[in-house]
């Protein structure tokens, strides 16, 4: 058995990726590479198929046409507990039965790295510590999760997904529900762990200009198709953003950080002089 | 743990010695000791009461009620309901439609004989779920309402056949299966402890499963769980668990449920202290429900059964009134 590969990412990719539930076609020929070792996120409206296309990238559904491929085997031949060495995966609004702890979450991530009589190590103990300081609930850990806030309780999810060890990260709506100082410091976890841990994260988004801040690929999709990929700054076009949100908007300098900022047009309430922007 | 353990352990050791010497005939503690240490100036009669009635009865107690406990953890778990309990997989039903098609329809059956056939009655029907709920993907909600449609089905079957049978043989039908664990001999310890050693020892290295699974199918597959596969073997395993306890003692409802709800209490959620702390308080509850049972109206009985029904419904309606904000 191959040893779980620590902080070395994974590479990811999809080609021709189409994906169907029942006879509705909700993802049409995507073909899609994750740069390792960076941030993607994953832009578009309501069932564009954003989460879809996550969750064929961890290999939870499975492609009517085309193929994922991690570290170029198709991710549809491989074990279950092998995919789970390699991509972590934060479902969207999970849920754990009442009282139970962080610590007893967090302890959760090292399942793949466990065998039928196998004990709990010293390895499994540093990853969930390490997990648990990453994401700042080292002073949480014995409590019950539904005694948390809701960025608290995220954190501990993504904890867990952390104390995985995996290369990749699959983040299905870190930040929904989550209020701005928790969206914020989700944001800046994922940035850290690209950064400083060198991991390869996808992260479905909703906040387009937060994914243009902390992200470096955006892929942008819309009908299941994948309408745009690359920088922020070659995607995130008025145009694009018209065409796949049908929302006229105009793009800016963030002037925090210089990444482009997207601020869409009203109807309703009176815009003001636009002489001085593109 | 250890603790809690200890306590459980030398809890049961107490009420089984207390099951030897309670009773219609009085037996002494004195006796009871000279039965274990062989004395053979222990008279033959109190000889027989404690080492072929009281001793193999509590004992066959003990080990029904630690298969329901542990059977209802498992329930509870992979349907990730706690008000589930093993009955919602069908297998009382099952089994209580085989023990009334054969007390009531065949021709004298030998008592040896119903035990295996309830024991198939709940094993089939335990199957039928399953094999109905795996078409698309064994839900759990899938398996709930597959089980609460089937056990209704068999439930019909059963009192079809009450209505028609014969009355003596329909009465009977019911006194073995209200639950009781008269009359039990080494010959149903045996028949229990045969399915439910193993199944326990299964059931405990599939602890970490057990942990997972409780989490949504989307979670416990990217943590790398084949989840139906070990959703089904889990399932049989609680079904060999609860067919094993029917088939000697009939119907004891409520053990299922409440025992691994104070377990939790006790150890909390991890399944490696989960199991066998449920398992003693299962025995332990089923034990002191038929030693009670057996005292409170001397010289008649009730059915243990009726005992954990009259105590575990009280206890199970002060549960749902406990999480009514949730």
């Amino acid at each position: 058995m191959s040893e779980p590969r620590r902080n070395g990412s994974g590479r990811l990719r999809a080609d021709n990726l189409s994906v169907a539930y029942g006879r509705t076609v909700v993802l049409r020929d995507v073909t899609l590479e994750i740069p390792e070792t960076t941030f993607t996120a994953l832009l578009g409206p309501n069932g564009s198929g954003k989460s879809t296309t996550l969750r064929a990238f961890a290999g939870l559904v499975r492609p009517s046409g085309g193929s994922v491929r991690l570290d170029g085997r198709s991710i549809s031949t491989l074990p279950h507990r092998q995919i789970a060495l390699r991509v972590g995966v934060l479902a969207q609004g999970p849920q754990a039965p009442e009282g139970l702890t962080v610590a007893e979450l967090v302890q959760q991530g090292r399942f793949p790295h466990q065998t039928l009589f196998s004990r709990w190590s010293s390895l499994d103990e540093a990853a969930c510590d390490l997990a648990l300081s990453l994401t700042g609930m080292r002073d949480l850990a014995s409590r019950p999760l539904d005694s948390l806030s809701g960025g608290q309780r995220q954190r501990a999810w993504i904890a867990m997904t952390l104390a995985q060890e995996t290369g990749i990260l699959l983040l299905d709506e870190p930040t929904t529900y989550l209020d701005l100082a928790h969206q914020i410091e989700v944001m800046e976890l994922i940035a850290m762990l690209v950064r400083d841990h060198k991991k390869t994260v996808v992260a479905v988004l909703h906040d387009i200009n937060q994914a243009a801040r902390y992200a470096d690929h955006i892929a942008l999709l819309a009908a299941g198709r994948l309408v745009a990929l690359g920088s922020a700054r070659s995607v995130l076009t008025a145009e694009t953003i018209d065409q796949v949100f049908g929302v006229p908007a105009m793009v800016m300098d963030d002037p925090v950080t210089g990444a482009p900022m997207c601020v869409p047009l009203s109807r309703a309430v009176p815009v003001r002089d636009l002489g001085r922007a593109s | 743990m250890i603790r809690v353990m200890f306590f459980l352990a030398a809890a049961s050791v107490a009420l089984l010695l207390s099951a030897l010497v309670q009773g219609d005939y009085p037996v002494s503690f004195a006796d009871v000791t000279k039965f274990f240490t062989r004395d053979p100036s222990l008279g033959v009669e109190v000889k027989m009461i404690v080492g072929d009635l009281r001793l193999p009865r509590a004992l066959t107690a003990f080990a029904v009620g630690a298969a329901l406990a542990v059977a209802g953890a498992i329930t509870q778990s992979v349907l990730r309901n706690p008000l589930a309990e093993p009955g919602l997989l069908g297998i009382n039903s099952g089994a209580a439609f085989a023990a009334m098609v054969a007390i009531v329809s065949l021709r004298d059956v030998r008592p040896g004989l119903l035990p295996i056939l309830a024991f198939t009655g709940a094993m089939i029907m335990a199957l039928a779920i399953h094999i109905l709920a795996l078409r698309r993907g064994n839900s759990s909600m899938r398996i709930i309402l597959i089980g609460i449609g089937l056990s209704s089905l068999a439930g019909a079957g059963a009192n079809l056949i009450s209505a028609f049978g014969d009355v003596d043989r329909v009465q009977r039908a019911m006194v073995w299966l209200a639950g009781s664990v008269h009359g039990s001999d080494w010959a149903d310890v045996a028949g229990i402890l045969v399915w439910a050693v193993p199944a326990m020892g299964l059931a405990w290295l599939a602890r970490r499963q057990l942990d997972a699974i409780v989490f949504s199918d989307a979670i416990v597959r990217s943590l790398g769980m084949p989840i139906d596969r070990v959703r089904a073997l889990l399932m049989l395993l609680c079904a060999l668990l609860s067919a094993a306890a029917v088939s000697v003692a009939g119907l004891v409802g409520f053990v299922g449920l409440i025992a691994p709800h104070l377990a939790r209490r006790l150890v909390g959620r991890g399944h490696a202290e989960l199991l066998p702390v449920a398992g003693l308080i299962g025995g332990l509850l089923v034990m002191a429900a038929d030693l009670i049972g057996r005292v409170v109206i001397i010289p008649a009985e009730l059915p243990a059964g009726i005992v954990t029904a009259l105590v575990g419904a009280p206890v199970f309606g002060w549960m749902m009134w406990r999480r009514r904000y949730v």
